[in-house]
């Protein structure tokens, strides 16, 4: 596209300030236009939704879990890790090999021993117990999920022990999240780190994770702006090969309209929220890809057992005829651009035995005369009433409040009339954890890759929101195979599991989005994730 | 929150072009001075009896979601094309003629009984009383009415009646503004002491005299403050608060079809008929100001 | 005079807190809870952590003890801590109220400088086909919702003409200037950087021109109104037969004197622009303060939403004693009161 010479220096003057070039550069002259070009090249750019409310910092001890995994993961590594694509097998990442311990009770990790900091130290023993105390002891969100992480062991300075609190847990698969990321134990001490039982007071680091990072990863953290944007640089001591980019930038677009416009016209280099008609114009487009990746996001309804709320939604067959009757391939198809899964119960499609085969045998279908027969059984043949609470956000494109008009006119055609309840999130939430809306609609967000974190939430706190009395053979089911080391007996204990789960239909999950993004094909080999950090973006390079 | 004047500066501006005359045809200022008012009561009508009629004259029920047939444009099955769930726009276009002419004449109404009563009596009483009131007045005038209107919907829950109830508590206080101004200068005329001296109550004064009087500039506000409302509920609706769906309202129209450039008919038909229904009331209002000035009848 | 200033003052500054107090008590009641927009699942239902971070906010204090605590923050001239941005809220607020003040401004300039001189050339030349199309633009703009507005003109100028650049203040890979103001117009100037100041420029045309509608609307109707009213004056008529010219007539005489309830009219139409932008603003993504108010109120971040309430009320009660001193000056039987 042949630009004007007033387009030209615009541009360079904006490449120059994004590269934090210094003004005398940008008065440049002429010359300067090739290396600026260059720089453009050499820089990633990608255009995100970072107004999250809860995305203040990238401290893999402190983050939130909805944007800042994205540059944690690139800043800082883990011992393990997942690929794209493949969530059931653990690949060595900062650990080289592990075992379990001479004594059977934890784990042995081998580390890697030519890993170094950003600072140019290496990576050692101490720097992993130091990451691992800190997180379990500044008890902020990130500890609550990493409860069976125990007692951390230094055996040599390439040898740690990690001993999980409960034997019948799972440790390994929560090690894959970006919050059990490692970090230079010294650098981090100096200001105002600290992992000692009462970190949870005396760590003062916070804020200082926002201004420049100290792990091993393939970029180095340099600014983080709350709203705006994240920047990182190439780390020059990176043990695995050289980074594709020289820089790579995240920079805040809260529109979709705005960030596809930006995209062709080449501003950025990435669009993450665009919705599935955005997507369907970028096909248009030479020098635009999509990439595509399932998630273990999905967009679910919690319905109430409680007979105070609603005397009829307590009785099973009112909520299994509510399950038959939602019409889930109209609402992938029509709100979801037509792509997305179903898993059959609360543990998402891909992992803890949800195979395609078992999902598509055992979950809930479209199938009004079933739905009809349900309400039977349930003594309401004619359909009764019952209130839908939601909030006013999307997922993938998708509003909730558009999938809550299609759920209520599918359930209007079998003689069930659900009232809507549109609420602001602080509401919502309120009102579902306490236990007082009789259905929500939400969606759950991965944390990490682990059946049992779906099935103990289920059991435990999401039964408690619901009023389900879990009987003591479900909650069998689930350590069972909680406990089972062998994998097919494993799968098989977790859909027996799953099947208990959706014969109490308090727990309907409506679909399981695949992420789509929209990037210049000078990019390669971008590749998404669906472990919880959205994208590797230390593989992306440019073409 | 809304992005429009104060309706009673509208009453100021009227006032002020009345005084200036002309010189006509008798036919002429007929036509000039109440053409506009004419057409604004055709516009008006034509609304109502679509509210009335909807579910008669709609070719859909405004809630029939098939998604099959989402984001159609305008054709000879769906004039006004259909929306992201499939619904047709023209039914709910006139299914929230309803809504909207039902909800801003309520508040109007409710809002100018509460404000006339407040204005009234503050300007009647006098001394402390007026004082009171009047600061009453200025503090619920100086909230911000959109955080008003979401603690409300936080409070009581979104919906068509707490929004109402939200526009109802920032809605009377310009009519008691108004009425306050109005009556004060009716209570020290001639008419007043001497039904004082003839030993009348100040219920009856205020009510059976002053307001008579005092009427005219109200009922100008009020009707060119339907149109306000109207735009108030589309607002709040617009903004998610308003109507709890499936209920079909004209702002939430627009605010789902907002992002579908595209499919530009969602949003363009609902806040067109919402500007022709505004268009029609402050045409209206503007005949009735000049109707029922004095001066102007003089001639 | 002096005093009635100052009683205005006094009772401007009651209202408002008053004002800060009602917000309180009705934001409290609401059943929901702001700690829990912000945690995630399992966080938001371990009981300790959830109770950690009230703790951190106040939130588990006494209703009176936490407004009493907000009044003596305000004493000192602090808003306290947004809950959903981690920042002060002055910081909020300074950060976002140049990008509202920006945008009021310029439509209000854009209202004067349109209406103005439209509405004295309607008067002028009263019944013409520019008079009618001055009633009839003036009536469109009142009657137009904004959000719809801004809807068409996004979808006409930036969708499918491509002629306007998107929403937001600047391009989305456009790094602002260096704070000075907060106004990118006049920043970029400053610091001499002529592209920065054209992105500007260009993104504030239709957000201006969307939210200047109503009041040009209504100044052109006052404009026309009192131009009306003072050219059928006697004194106008006597210039006349004195022989003036006509456009000195206008401009010397009837002019000043028109302009006068155009003025107090003007001043609270900028207080309404000032305050009235949410719809504009969230339509145009514009980081301003009508949609960071609109942001806390959905959040019940109750530090943010009391501090855009005392703000707002301020803002208010401050132009409304401007404009009634105004009044006085021009009739000061009002004063006597």
């Amino acid at each position: 596209m042949k630009q004007s010479t007033v387009q030209r220096l615009a541009m360079r003057r904006r490449v120059l300030k994004l590269l934090g070039a210094g003004s005398a550069a940008a008065a440049g002259g002429w010359p300067a236009l090739q290396a600026t070009a260059q720089a453009r090249n050499a820089t990633l750019v990608i255009g995100l939704d970072i107004s999250d409310a809860g995305a203040v910092t990238p401290d893999p001890a402190r983050m939130n879990f909805y944007t800042p995994p994205l540059t944690t993961r690139t800043v800082y590594e883990t011992l393990i890790t997942l690929a794209p694509g493949d969530y059931q097998t653990l690949r060595p990442l900062l650990a080289e090999s592990w075992e379990r311990t001479p004594d059977g009770k934890g784990f042995r990790f081998r580390l890697r021993k030519n890993v170094k900091f950003v600072s140019g130290a290496p990576m050692t023993a101490d720097d992993v117990k130091f990451s691992f105390d800190r997180l379990v002891n500044v008890k902020d969100q990130p500890s609550a999920y990493a409860d069976n992480l125990g007692r951390v062991e230094v055996v040599d300075p390439y040898t740690v022990d990690v001993f999980p609190t409960n034997m019948d847990l799972p440790l390994l698969t929560i090690l894959t999240a970006p919050s059990c990321g490692i970090y230079e134990k010294k650098i981090a001490l100096a200001n105002g780190a600290t992992a000692d039982a009462d970190a949870k007071n005396t760590d003062k680091a916070a804020q200082w994770f926002g201004t420049t990072s100290i792990g091993t990863g393939p970029y180095k953290l340099v600014t983080w702006e709350r709203n705006v944007q994240v920047t990182m640089v190439r780390n020059p001591h990176y043990w695995n090969g050289t980074p594709g980019f020289e820089r790579v930038i995240i920079r805040h677009i809260g529109d979709g309209g705005a960030q596809l416009l930006a995209l062709k016209r080449g501003d950025i280099d990435v669009a993450f929220n665009l919705s599935p008609e955005q997507l369907a114009s970028v096909s248009d487009s030479a020098d635009l890809a999509i990439a595509a990746e399932p998630t273990f996001d999905y967009v679910y309804m919690a319905i109430t057992s409680s007979p105070e709320l609603n005397p009829i939604l307590a009785r099973k067959e009112a909520r299994q005829a509510i399950a038959y009757a939602i019409d889930y391939d109209g609402i992938r198809d029509a709100l979801f651009g037509g792509v997305g899964v179903r898993p059959a119960s609360f543990i998402p499609y891909g992992i803890g035995g949800s195979s395609k085969p078992f999902v598509e045998q055992a979950r809930y279908g479209l199938n009004p005369a079933k739905a009809k027969e349900m309400l039977a059984k349930a003594g309401v043949p004619d359909g009764f009433e019952f209130e839908m609470a939601y909030g006013t956000a999307a997922i993938a494109g998708a509003s909730f409040p558009v999938i809550a008009q299609k759920m209520q006119s599918d359930l209007a055609k079998v003689g069930i009339k659900a009232q809507l309840r549109p609420m602001d999130y602080a509401n919502l939430r309120t009102v579902y954890y306490q236990g007082k809306a009789s259905s929500v609609v939400l969606s759950w967000n991965l944390n990490a890759v682990e059946p049992w974190l779906w099935g103990s939430a289920a059991v435990d706190r999401v039964a408690k929101r619901v009023h389900w009395n879990v009987p003591p053979t479900t909650r069998t089911a689930l350590s069972a195979a909680a406990a089972e080391r062998d994998k097919g007996k494993q799968e098989a204990l977790y859909q027996d599991f799953q099947r208990l789960l959706i014969d109490q239909a308090n727990l309907i999950v409506l679909l399981q989005p695949v992420y789509r993004v929209a990037y210049r094909k000078r990019i390669k080999d971008f590749r998404l994730t669906g472990a919880g950090w959205m994208a590797e973006l230390g593989a992306a390079k440019p073409a | 929150m809304t992005d429009s004047v104060a309706v009673s500066d509208d009453v100021q501006v009227a006032a002020i072009e009345l005084r200036a005359e002309s010189t006509s045809t008798r036919g002429q200022r007929w036509r000039r001075r109440y053409g506009l008012a004419a057409i604004g009561v055709a516009i008006i009508v034509a609304w109502m009896l679509v509210a009335l009629l909807a579910p008669w004259i709609a070719p859909y029920r405004p809630d029939l979601v098939d998604v099959t047939q989402r984001l159609l444009p305008p054709s000879a099955a769906h004039w006004l094309g259909t929306d992201t769930l499939g619904r047709d726009v023209l039914s709910r276009l006139l299914y929230g003629a309803r809504v909207s002419l039902f909800v801003s004449i309520l508040v109007v109404l409710l809002g100018a009984a509460f404000g006339i009563l407040v204005g009234g009596i503050a300007a009647y009483a006098g001394g402390w009383v007026e004082h009171a009131l009047m600061r009453f007045t200025d503090l619920v005038l100086c909230f911000p009415p959109i955080i008003l209107a979401m603690a409300i919907a936080a409070a009581l829950g979104i919906g068509t009646v707490n929004t109402m109830i939200a526009m109802l508590v920032v809605w009377w206080p310009k009519f008691a503004r108004l009425a306050r101004g109005l009556v004060l200068v009716q209570r020290h005329q001639e008419y007043v002491e001497a039904a004082h001296v003839i030993g009348y109550g100040p219920g009856r004064v205020l009510l059976k005299h002053i307001l008579p009087n005092a009427l005219g500039p109200l009922i100008v506000l009020c009707t060119l403050d339907v149109g306000h409302a109207i735009l108030v509920f589309a607002g709040l609706s617009f903004l998610g608060l308003g109507v709890v769906p499936p209920t079909a309202e004209w702002g939430a129209m627009v605010s789902e079809g907002r992002e579908l450039v595209e499919q530009w008919w969602c949003a363009t038909f609902a806040g067109l008929a919402i500007f022709t229904v505004v268009m029609g009331f402050n045409f209206l209002g503007d005949g009735v100001r000049d109707w029922l000035d004095p001066r102007a009848r003089r001639r | 005079m002096f005093r009635y200033v100052s009683n205005r003052l006094i009772t401007s500054v009651v209202l408002a807190l008053f004002a800060t107090l009602v917000v309180f008590l009705i934001a409290s009641v609401v059943p929901g809870d702001p700690i829990l927009a912000m945690l995630g699942d399992l966080a938001a239902s371990k009981p300790e952590i959830v109770a950690e971070y009230r703790a951190r906010w106040g939130l588990d204090l006494p209703l009176w003890q936490q407004y009493w605590i907000f009044l003596q923050r305000l004493f000192h001239g602090d808003l306290g801590i947004s809950i959903s941005t981690g920042r002060p809220v002055l910081a909020d607020i300074a950060q976002y109220a140049p990008a509202t003040v920006e945008l009021g401004t310029i439509a209000f300039v854009l209202s004067i400088a349109i209406g103005v001189p439209f509405g004295i050339v309607a008067a002028v030349w009263r019944d013409s086909w520019v008079d009618h199309s001055a009633r009839f633009i003036s009536l469109v703009g009142v009657s137009s919702p904004v959000f719809w507005l801004a809807f068409i003109a996004l979808t006409i100028f930036y969708g499918w003409l491509q002629i306007a650049p998107g929403p937001g203040r600047l391009d989305p890979i456009d790094f602002p200037p260096a704070n000075v103001t907060g106004s990118f117009l006049i920043d970029s100037l400053i610091a001499g950087d002529w592209e920065t100041f054209k992105t500007a420029f260009a993104h504030l045309i239709l957000p201006s021109l969307v939210l200047c509608a109503a009041t040009l609307g209504l100044i052109t109707r006052i404009t026309r109104a009192s131009m009306l009213e003072t050219l059928g004056q006697d004194y106008v008529r006597v210039a006349r037969a004195k022989g003036m010219k006509e456009r000195a007539v206008i401009v010397r005489h009837a002019l000043p004197n028109a302009l006068i309830p155009v003025i107090t009219l003007a001043g609270l139409a900028y207080a309404n622009l000032l305050t009235g932008t949410v719809l504009t603003e969230t339509i145009f993504s514009w980081p301003g303060l009508g949609r960071y108010t609109f942001r806390s109120a959905l959040s019940l971040d109750l530090p943010a939403i009391m501090g855009m309430t005392l703000l707002f009320a301020i803002v208010y009660l401050i132009i409304n004693l401007l404009v009634d001193l105004s009044y006085a000056l021009v009739d000061p039987r009002v004063l006597k009161r």
